[in-house]
């Protein structure tokens, strides 16, 4: 029996479906503590004193963590790719959202350990917030984050994320018209079943077995190690069966936190981030505003495009510079674009940190573009089938990096989804195919996006040059 | 006061495996004696079905039944690196990394076979749990015997290992955004167009059907991949009607704290779903798979806010589109500013109008 391709039983699904299958916060041991939060009731504050001794001194308080006891503060899930760590595992002298952890206090129970944390003396002293990144560059904007109010450390220290290929004003000047628009997806949560939760054993050998949620075992075992300075071997993550993740869960939210407390008490601890704590101090989806001006002929081919991304990255970068970059290799979505300008700054505001979520980084740019490639369609009184099977990337296209394309399929699923919906197209659209392109489907404009055909063009457009005369194919 | 029908199309592209690579994962593999196979990876399950596409891939390749594959992902002692499971990488990435495991298990079943039944391993092959001598199937050996006789006969452990790394595509030119080589494994593409009602008295769109195509290079699992376009539709439709973590955005006021207090989809949400399948092989993807498990909620809000603007004749550009947003719209029955053969949509929330430090042209 053939097993790829077949309908077979997943793997664990009666195990999910009967409620069997053990997750985290089913695993339960002797002498296990509870830990609660200590989190910022300050969108932005400065913290100008803290003092954990009453804490410390309760009955049933056996550990009470702040910044201090962490080996390393700052460890970043890119530092790895050479992206700057900026966020405290616990917050130290400030705060930069509300819900932000400070403290850590594990005790017999979940009522104790809440007392523990009423019980830390903490003063703020407030200070102005931004949460518009459309004016966190303006003069009077306040100051938000210690880099500025936008990531500086893209290659060669530049603080936005660029694009440029071919040559945009001559785009825009060969243009019969011109559209441009604002796209401004929400943030939208993650909202697991499974909130953030990890449990962490100390063993008699001295290793930490760590109970986690994490959707990606290594990652957070790196951080983890990273945070307390500790070889690999050390820690034993134990996890691989995630009650929804759908991003959020690459974090690695509260393990590290919860390893410390087990180790200064030396008794298992475990942290149950509670329903509010999941949506109101756990990172969400970016918000994003985009800006797109497109510069079309009147037949409905697109010459360039301009645009500005502004993303909403929170209080720190986490994995925004990431997202940033991966969005701004897909700006042209499915079609083939020959002149383009684009810029995208990774803008701080005051809210939590926005993290990866399911088609990070693409998402909000698929959103932005094809509702604008609908609008120029609507704009030229064109059928919005055909403007996207003309520009569709073809077999060889150049994509806005300088790659090839191998295998394109924007055709093959315009035109099923054509079929699908019985909406008639002329003969000449519905046997367009993905097939390197000639005849009318290859303009002048096009001329020079012919790649090399082995999927890799850069160096060639290196070597050739990337602007709009035709050096045939 | 009427109710308004309308119709929206969007197409989409997504990389698999991580932007610009360097993600690596790794697999091993062993061998009972009895023929059964454990399988440990480090790829974390959250729900996307990674445990049984790999150990689909891993019982094809050996050639052994389905069940007898077990797979481990528990625990970082026993199971080698896994980058994770996002960026759409799990099965192509991971799954190649076990996909090679398992060629590896295979060769080697296959030498011991060769000397059990006195022929060479290249002349042997692996089916249904039962090697057999190519062309010749009366002469055969089952894959119990064959492990059996490794462990109790030959003293040998049979394994595989396997990894997958693609190396990291530099940026060569902050200034341009060329890159060395391809960043990503492996690109996806769908379409989707949606069917919606927008009712001009009260503002809500109720969406009535969405038809997704969805061209996965290979299915390995067809009642998976259907799973994952139809989660991801519904995701897509709470994107673009319903959820948003800062309803009052950019103010951080109002925010929903609970399931109660926050509009992700419900079953009374749930449109008409028609999913076709389409298989263009990726080059080197594991049996020629490519991942669409992000990308199953990018295709839908496009559509719908196009779809929207059919049926009502108003382009909302903020997600998601609430009946608010629909009936400020048609109050202000906003039309692009026009200016030789600019047309511009959208000033009013431009960086142009609301902030003074960054320029933009339209």
């Amino acid at each position: 029996m053939k097993a790829v391709g077949a309908r077979l039983p997943r793997y664990d699904g009666v195990g999910h479906v009967t409620g069997q299958t053990q997750f985290v916060d089913d695993v339960r041991v002797r002498e296990m503590l509870w830990a609660k939060a200590l989190r910022s009731p300050h969108h932005h504050a400065a913290i100008t004193r803290m003092d954990t001794s009453k804490a410390e001194a309760m009955p049933g308080v056996e550990a009470v963590i702040t910044h201090a006891d962490v080996p390393l503060l700052e460890y970043g899930h890119l530092s790895a790719l050479g992206i700057p760590a900026d966020e405290p595992l616990l917050a130290k002298d400030e705060v930069r959202y509300k819900g932000q952890p400070i403290a850590l206090v594990a005790a017999e129970d979940a009522d104790t350990a809440r007392a523990g944390v009423e019980a830390i003396e903490i003063d703020y002293e407030e200070r102005p917030t931004l949460f518009d990144v459309r004016k966190a560059f303006d003069d009077d904007a306040p100051t938000v984050h210690r880099w500025g109010n936008w990531y500086p450390h893209f290659e060669g220290e530049m603080d936005r994320r660029q694009i440029r290929k071919g040559n945009i004003e001559e785009a825009f000047e060969a243009a019969d018209t011109i559209v441009s628009g604002v796209y401004r997806p929400a943030a939208i949560e993650h909202a697991p079943l499974e909130t953030q939760v990890s449990m962490v054993v100390p063993e008699p050998d001295g290793r930490l077995t760590v109970y986690s949620c994490t959707q990606a075992l290594y990652f957070s075992l790196g951080v983890m190690a990273a945070h307390l300075q500790v070889p690999l071997n050390r820690l034993k993550v134990v996890g691989g069966t995630v009650g929804g993740g759908f991003g959020g869960k690459v974090d690695t939210a509260s393990e590290t936190v919860t390893a410390l407390a087990a180790m200064k008490a030396n008794r298992p601890v475990k942290w149950r981030w509670t329903r509010e704590e999941e949506f109101l101090a756990s990172s969400t989806r970016a918000p994003w505003h985009m800006e797109i001006i497109d510069a079309v002929t009147s037949d409905g081919w697109i010459l360039g495009r301009k645009m500005l991304t502004l993303h909403d990255s929170g209080a720190y970068a986490r994995f925004s510079p990431y997202g940033l970059t991966k969005h701004s290799f897909h700006h042209t979505g499915a079609y083939t674009i020959p002149n383009l300008h684009f810029d995208g700054y990774v803008v701080f505001t005051n809210r939590v940190p926005t993290t990866a979520m399911r088609g990070f980084g693409v998402t909000s740019v698929s959103f932005a573009t094809e509702t604008h490639m609908s609008r120029i369609a609507d704009v030229l009184g064109l059928d919005p089938f055909e403007v996207r099977l003309k520009n569709a990337n073809r077999i060889n296209d150049t994509s806005p990096n300088m790659i090839t394309y191998p295998d394109p399929s924007t055709v093959d699923v315009v035109l099923s989804i054509a079929e699908a919906t019985d909406h008639s197209l002329d003969d000449a659209y519905m046997s367009m195919s993905r097939a390197q392109r000639s005849g009318d489907m290859l303009p002048e404009h096009l001329a020079a996006q012919i790649g090399e055909g082995h999927e890799h063009a850069s160096l060639h457009a290196l070597v050739h040059g990337v602007d709009n005369d035709s050096e045939g194919n | 006061m009427a109710v308004h029908r309308g119709r929206g199309v969007a197409a989409i592209e997504y990389p698999t495996g991580m932007n610009q690579n360097g993600d690596p994962s790794q697999a091993w593999i062993k061998v009972k004696p009895d023929g059964r196979v454990d399988v440990f990876s480090g790829t974390a399950d959250i729900g996307n079905g990674a445990k049984t596409i790999q150990s689909q891939i891993v019982a094809e390749t050996i050639g052994v039944p389905y069940d007898w594959v077990t797979f481990d992902n528990s625990n970082t002692d026993s199971s080698p690196v896994c980058t994770g499971t996002f960026a759409s990488r799990a099965t192509f990435v991971a799954g190649k990394a076990v996909l090679k495991a398992a060629e590896e298990v295979r060769h080697k079943l296959l030498e011991i076979a060769g000397l059990e039944m006195e022929a060479s391993a290249d002349d042997l092959e692996v089916v249904d749990g039962e090697v057999m001598v190519k062309g010749s199937p009366t002469e055969k050996l089952s894959v119990a015997d064959v492990a059996g006789a490794a462990t109790y006969g030959h003293g040998q452990l049979i394994t595989g290992t396997g990894a997958q790394l693609k190396p990291y595509a530099e940026i060569l030119d902050p200034e341009t955004g060329v890159v060395s080589s391809p960043p990503h494994s492996a690109i996806s593409y769908a379409a989707c167009a949606a069917e919606v009602e927008v009712d001009d008295e009260t503002g809500n769109v109720r969406v009535l059907k969405l038809i997704q195509a969805y061209d996965v290079g290979k299915a390995i699992n067809p009642a998976l991949v259907e799973g994952q376009i139809q989660g991801g539709a519904i995701m897509g439709l709470g994107l673009a009607v319903l959820e948003n973590a800062y309803p009052y955005y950019p103010s951080v006021e109002h925010r929903g704290y609970g399931f109660g207090s926050y509009y992700s989809p419900g079953m009374e949400d749930l449109p008409e779903l028609e999913t076709i399948i389409i298989e263009n092989p990726s080059a080197d993807g594991p049996y020629g798979a490519k991942g669409i498990g992000e990308m199953a909620n990018n295709a839908q809000p496009a559509a719908i806010a196009a779809a929207v603007h059919d049926a009502a004749g108003v382009w909302i550009t903020e997600l998601p589109i609430t009946p608010e947003l629909v009936l400020k719209a048609l109050e202000a029955k906003a039309e692009p500013r026009r200016e030789g053969k600019l047309v511009a949509f959208d000033d009013e929330i431009s960086v142009n109008t609301v902030g003074a430090g960054i320029s933009w042209m339209p």
